[in-house]
Parts: structure tokens; C-alpha cells; sequence
């Protein structure tokens, strides 16, 4: 694949039916069930010794995210805004994507730039969109890619340390940004189930995070409803860290009305069943549901499966609303893949020409 | 069926039989099947925007501003998805229509749609009460012929979304062919998917769906169809309701606390006979368990991953 950028290439029905008997599919599944497997049993300071300079280098990395946030914080008074998100956020991802790859080459010199190229997308996937402030598993999914292609680079080894360490040292210290993200920047739930989503945010938690809690004695899933229990051990797995974080922002109702799914969930007798069940579930509700997949990356450790849609439209562009008219300046033409493709505007025109494959529309 | 038990069962959140879900959604095929692409309403009505399944949310909203059996209601559409209650929010409106047809109008929101409720919860909310998704598709089939908008006085335009760049009248509405599941282009979805917005001529939409509008298409549209406002809905209003464009459009949201995290005041737009506009505001109430606890079902699909 050489020098093409990683790109979207889930479009349709069919194009899912491919990804989901595909290798890379398959690869992706893989690498988060040995994650998962590395942290059963364990607490969050569990981590294994001595900590890679990979680790150390990522958690640098994601050092200099916490730098970048601070750096635009939200304005004081008010702004009136239609939207429910903190503009400032849009600011944060800008100066993220210029210094995606200065970040990831800083951390990781050993890498070639077209390593660090193919890298640098699911960085700056991440933390959330751009144009809509909001953040959904589609992101959190990123990160795991992110990690998956540092694996595949060879700068982390699973064989060792890493294979535990990853989730409870970089993945622990993302989730902690993005809490930092979600309440700072107000960021919305992409494409929201309401109460009938696992959670607004995240899914990844929820997962490792039972697989900690898989060996324990005596926690049981019933201990969710125990706000003492989940208090005492929202610092210590992540599966109560996320009750804590759901309990804290809706305090009006119990996790009976406002998250039937984990009240369903709570009802299962032990975390094994759980933790096997959240990866089921994942692969169900994130890994082959297109309204998230439109949006997956394929690059050269991620490879796309043969026959499914070329790629459609570039919708990384940072113009924002952009008006129709062509000749206001944002009719540009992106790279991808090595194909030239038309800008999202002229791709939304010669969509509406030849009534090509549109996207599922967010709300 | 009996409708008053039935608006009984709806009022406590209690369990409607597949059956009654059935006859209820054939009846008000039949009804709304008369009715126009763009319905006429009289004044005095109340204009309510977002629902979202937040049953006890609309059960305030119809007690503080009088009530279905004083007040003529028109609702701009969203009445599903995300809520616990989406399926017993709507057949109450359902019941309500049926009961009182000329004091309740039902415009169609991008939420009532097969392709969005099997995203967005009502598919499965459906599932997990009934072990089936039976209800969802008879519902679906009444979606199909809600309403696309509503003309009060021949005044105020009432629409889910907002304008379209296919729509200069209100005439070219009444022209589209309303019953089918809503398109992903073109002026049906436009109208449910569009939102206001400071630009300065039609713009794509960051929701993949519909346009950006602003103050310019606002006054032609006004000014082309000799009308002084455009109450809509569609986006959450942290203050309940928002004027734009020197007050020629509305936004109504009538979901308070909206998902339980938005922290957000719900409003509703009473408009009188001079064309006064009136907001009520109104909070959430508080759910408490042991209420409704009986609608939930031993049957739970989504529980099949941890079996």
C-alpha cells in the first residue's frame, strides 16, 4: 500500500458483510481480547515491572495531549450557541492534527514517516469530531488502532510487559484525558442511544474493565447498584470508574431509568460471563454496526478487505460548514489512497448527480 | 380496543398489549391519511417541539398548559428515540388524536423513521418490552403518514427540521408525496433534517442530512408566503425555547434534562388569537423506581451476549 493515507472504505451493507469475515477484522478482535486477557484479575496500579520506554514514551505522548487542552481553555462568558458543544474543542483538535505527527515522531523516532503517516490519522480520530464536538465509540476505536498499528510496528511487544501495561497505564491515562475532553468542551454522545446505549461515551472500559473485576471474590455485577461499592472502587477498576462517572453527571435518576442496559447487565450472576459477553457485544454493536464503521480507517497495518467500496469522499475537511457554491474557494481536491477524490462538497454535488452511496445521516 | 383504558395503561407507563398497539396504529392510519402534507390550525394552539420518550416529561408538559381536553396542541415531531418511554409517549399521542382529532396535530420528526429508531433506541427498547419488534413496524407504518408541517392562521409555519432549498412555498409541501419512509435527500428531507443557522446563504449541514439556513432564506420564505414566523424544533435549547433572526423562527425543545445529562429547562409556545407568543417552561420530574417497573419484561434480548 505504500504512502496512501489510511481511509474510510465502509459504505454499504455489502461492504460491512466483507469486514466482518475479513482478516483484519479478525486481527483487530484478536489484539483486544489479549488486551483484555493481560488485565484480568488486575487492579488499575497493577501494572507490571519494569514499564517499557514504548509505555513511557506513549504516556509522554499522551502527556502533551493534557498540554494541548490546556492551552484552549473554554471561554468564560457564554458564547450563544446552537449546538450544545464548546467551540474551544475545535481549536484543541486543530493544533492536535498539526502536531500529530512532531508527537508521534518525538515519542517514537525509531518510526519511518510513512509509518508515522499511517499512524497519525487514528491519533487525531481519537479524541472526538471536529465539525459536530462530539464523541462516541467510533472514536474510543480509534485509539485502539492507534495501538494496534504501534503493535505492528513492532514498538510494543506483547510477549512482555506491554501486553498488560497498555491498558493500565496509556489506555487508563486516554480515558482520563477524554473524561477531561467530555466534561471540559461539553462534548455531545455521538449518535446517541439515549438510555438505550451501553453508555454515552465509551464501550473499551466497560470491557477490560470486566475482565479486572473476572476473578474477583466477592464483587459481584449487582454491586453497580451499591453507590458505597462503586465509590470505593471507581479508582481501582474500570468498570466502576465508569458507574462513578455516569452516577456523577446524571444525578436525578438510578442506573435502573437512566441505563436500563447496565441495569440489565448488573442482573448477571458473575463478571466472567460478563466480560466474555462484553466482547460479543462488541463486535455486534460497534464492529459491524455501520453508522460507526462508515467511519473506520483502513491503512497499511489495518488492511481494507478485498471488494469492498472504493473510497468515496473525503469528509476530513476543515472548512467547516462550507457553502455550496464551488468557486467560494473550498471546491480543493484531497488525497487518498493514492486516488485523487473530490472534496466534501463536490462529492455531496456528484453524489446528488449520480445518486452514489450517501452516508447515514447523525443525529 | 378501549381507549380510555388504554390512555390509562399509557398514563402509568403499564404494558400495552401487542394487539391494542395493532388496532390503535391501523385507526390512525386511517386518520391521518385525510389530513394534509401541511395541516391547517386555528388559534389558540401550543406548539411543542422534542418528546424523545421522556413520558413523564410529556405528561407535564400537558398539565402545565391545560391539557388536551382545553388546549388545541400542534407537536413538531421527535416523539421517539433515546428515552425510556418512547413507545408509551407516542401511543399517547396516538390516543389523544384519536380521541380529540381536531385538537392535536402530529408532524413528523427525522426521529420517525425506520432507518433512525433502529438506531437510535426505539427498535430496540421495543425489543426488550416485547421480545419482538411487532410494535416497532406497525409504528413505523403511522410514521409514514404523519404530517410535514402545519399553517396557523395562515401565519405561523410549522415544521420539524426547517427549509429547503426545493421548497419556496408552501404549496410545493402540499405537492410532495408524504407516505413513505422519509428520503435521504431531496425537500421531505430537508424539511425534518435542516437547521437555522448564522450563514449566509444555503450550506451543507454537519449532520449529513438536510441544509444550514440563515437569516436571508429565513425573511425570503417569510416574505414569499406572506407568513411572520417558523416555529421549529430539532435542536436542543438549553433555555427550552430561542428566537433567531429577529424573531422570525423558533426553536421549541420540550424535553427537559434531556438524556438525563443536559441539565436543560423544556418549553412550550402558546399562540393566541392575536398572534401572541406565550412560552411556558417547565422541568423535569423526577422518575422514581417501583413506578412503571412492571413494563419491563423478563424477556431481554440484548442480555443473548451474556447468557
Amino acid at each position: 500500500m505504500s504512502d496512501a493515507m489510511p481511509c474510510k472504505r465502509l459504505l454499504m451493507k455489502r461492504d460491512l458483510d466483507l469486514w466482518e469475515s475479513s482478516e483484519t477484522r479478525a486481527h483487530l478482535v484478536h489484539f483486544i481480547e489479549q488486551l483484555a486477557d493481560a488485565v484480568r484479575g488486575r487492579e488499575n496500579e497493577q501494572y507490571d515491572l519494569p514499564i517499557s520506554a514504548s509505555v513511557e514514551a506513549l504516556m509522554g505522548l499522551l502527556q502533551q495531549v493534557r498540554g494541548v487542552i490546556e492551552r484552549h481553555p473554554v471561554a468564560k462568558k457564554d458564547a450563544p450557541a446552537s449546538r450544545f458543544g464548546k467551540v474551544e474543542f475545535r481549536d484543541f483538535y486543530d493544533e492536535l492534527r498539526a502536531e500529530s505527527a512532531s508527537l508521534i515522531t518525538g515519542a517514537f523516532p525509531q518510526l519511518t514517516q510513512n509509518q508515522v503517516r499511517q499512524l497519525q490519522t487514528y491519533l487525531e480520530e481519537s479524541w472526538g469530531d471536529k465539525r459536530r464536538i462530539d464523541y462516541g465509540s467510533g472514536h474510543e476505536l480509534n485509539f485502539m488502532c492507534f495501538l494496534y498499528g504501534l503493535t505492528a510496528y513492532k514498538v510494543f511487544d506483547l510477549g512482555g510487559t506491554d501486553r498488560a501495561n497498555l491498558v493500565l497505564k496509556p489506555f487508563i491515562e486516554y480515558l482520563k484525558i477524554m473524561r477531561v475532553l467530555e466534561t471540559e468542551y461539553w462534548l455531545e454522545p455521538a449518535g446517541s442511544h439515549g438510555v438505550w446505549g451501553l453508555d454515552d461515551y465509551h464501550f473499551l472500559p466497560f470491557l477490560f474493565g470486566a475482565f479486572q473485576l473476572s476473578t474477583h471474590k466477592h464483587l459481584k455485577p449487582l454491586s453497580i447498584h451499591n453507590e458505597e461499592v462503586v465509590e470505593l472502587f471507581a479508582d481501582k477498576y474500570l468498570y466502576f470508574g465508569c458507574i462513578h462517572f455516569i452516577n456523577s453527571v446524571k444525578t436525578t435518576a438510578t442506573l435502573r431509568w437512566h441505563s436500563p442496559m447496565l441495569d440489565d447487565i448488573s442482573g448477571v450472576k458473575k463478571w466472567s460471563k460478563v466480560a466474555e459477553g462484553m466482547v460479543k457485544m462488541y463486535q455486534a454493536e460497534v464492529l459491524s454496526k455501520l453508522p460507526i464503521m462508515q467511519h473506520f480507517y483502513f491503512s497499511d497495518f489495518l488492511l481494507c478487505p478485498e471488494g469492498v467500496s472504493a473510497p468515496d469522499n473525503v469528509d476530513r475537511d476543515d472548512d467547516g460548514c462550507s457553502t455550496l457554491e464551488p468557486h467560494m474557494g473550498h471546491a480543493t481536491w484531497g488525497d487518498c489512497c493514492g486516488i485523487k477524490i473530490p472534496s466534501a462538497i463536490a462529492a455531496t454535488e456528484s453524489n446528488r448527480q449520480t445518486n452514489r452511496h450517501k452516508p447515514l445521516p447523525f443525529d | 380496543m378501549n381507549l380510555d383504558h388504554t390512555l390509562e395503561l399509557l398514563r402509568q407507563g403499564k404494558h400495552i398489549p401487542e394487539e391494542t398497539v395493532y388496532s390503535l396504529c391501523l385507526e390512525l392510519q386511517e386518520l391521518l391519511i385525510n389530513e394534509a402534507n401541511v395541516s391547517y390550525v386555528d388559534t389558540p394552539v401550543t406548539i411543542c417541539g422534542d418528546i424523545h420518550g421522556q413520558l413523564h416529561d410529556l405528561l407535564t408538559l400537558f398539565e402545565k398548559s391545560g391539557g388536551v381536553e382545553k388546549t388545541r396542541y400542534i407537536f413538531l415531531g421527535d416523539f421517539v428515540d433515546r428515552g425510556f418511554y418512547s413507545l408509551e409517549s407516542f401511543l399517547l399521542l396516538l390516543c389523544y388524536k384519536l380521541r380529540y382529532p381536531d385538537r392535536i396535530t402530529l408532524i413528523r420528526g427525522n426521529h420517525e423513521t425506520r432507518q433512525i429508531t433502529k438506531v437510535y433506541g426505539f427498535y430496540d427498547e421495543v425489543l426488550r418490552k416485547y421480545g419482538n419488534c411487532n410494535v416497532w413496524r406497525y409504528c413505523c407504518e403511522v410514521f409514514d403518514y404523519l404530517s410535514l408541517g402545519a399553517i396557523i392562521n395562515n401565519k405561523i409555519f410549522c415544521v420539524h427540521g426547517g427549509l429547503s432549498p426545493d421548497v419556496d412555498t408552501l404549496d410545493a409541501i402540499r405537492g410532495i408525496d408524504r407516505k413513505q419512509e422519509v428520503p435521504h435527500e431531496g425537500p421531505m428531507c430537508d424539511l425534518l433534517w435542516s437547521d437555522p443557522d448564522d450563514v449566509e446563504t444555503w450550506s451543507l449541514s454537519p449532520r449529513g442530512a438536510g441544509f444550514l439556513f440563515g437569516k436571508n432564506e429565513v425573511d425570503k420564505f417569510l416574505h414569499g408566503n406572506d407568513i411572520e414566523l417558523i416555529a421549529r424544533a430539532h435542536q436542543l435549547v438549553m433555555e427550552g425555547y430561542k428566537e433567531m433572526f429577529d424573531g422570525g423562527l423558533v426553536t421549541v425543545w420540550s424535553a427537559p434534562n434531556y438524556c438525563y445529562r443536559c441539565g436543560n429547562i423544556a418549553a412550550v409556545l402558546e399562540i393566541d388569537d392575536q398572534l401572541q407568543r406565550n412560552y411556558t417552561i417547565f422541568e423535569a420530574v423526577q422518575p422514581q423506581d417501583g413506578v412503571g417497573n412492571a413494563i419491563i419484561p423478563t424477556k431481554k434480548p440484548q442480555m443473548d451476549y451474556f447468557l
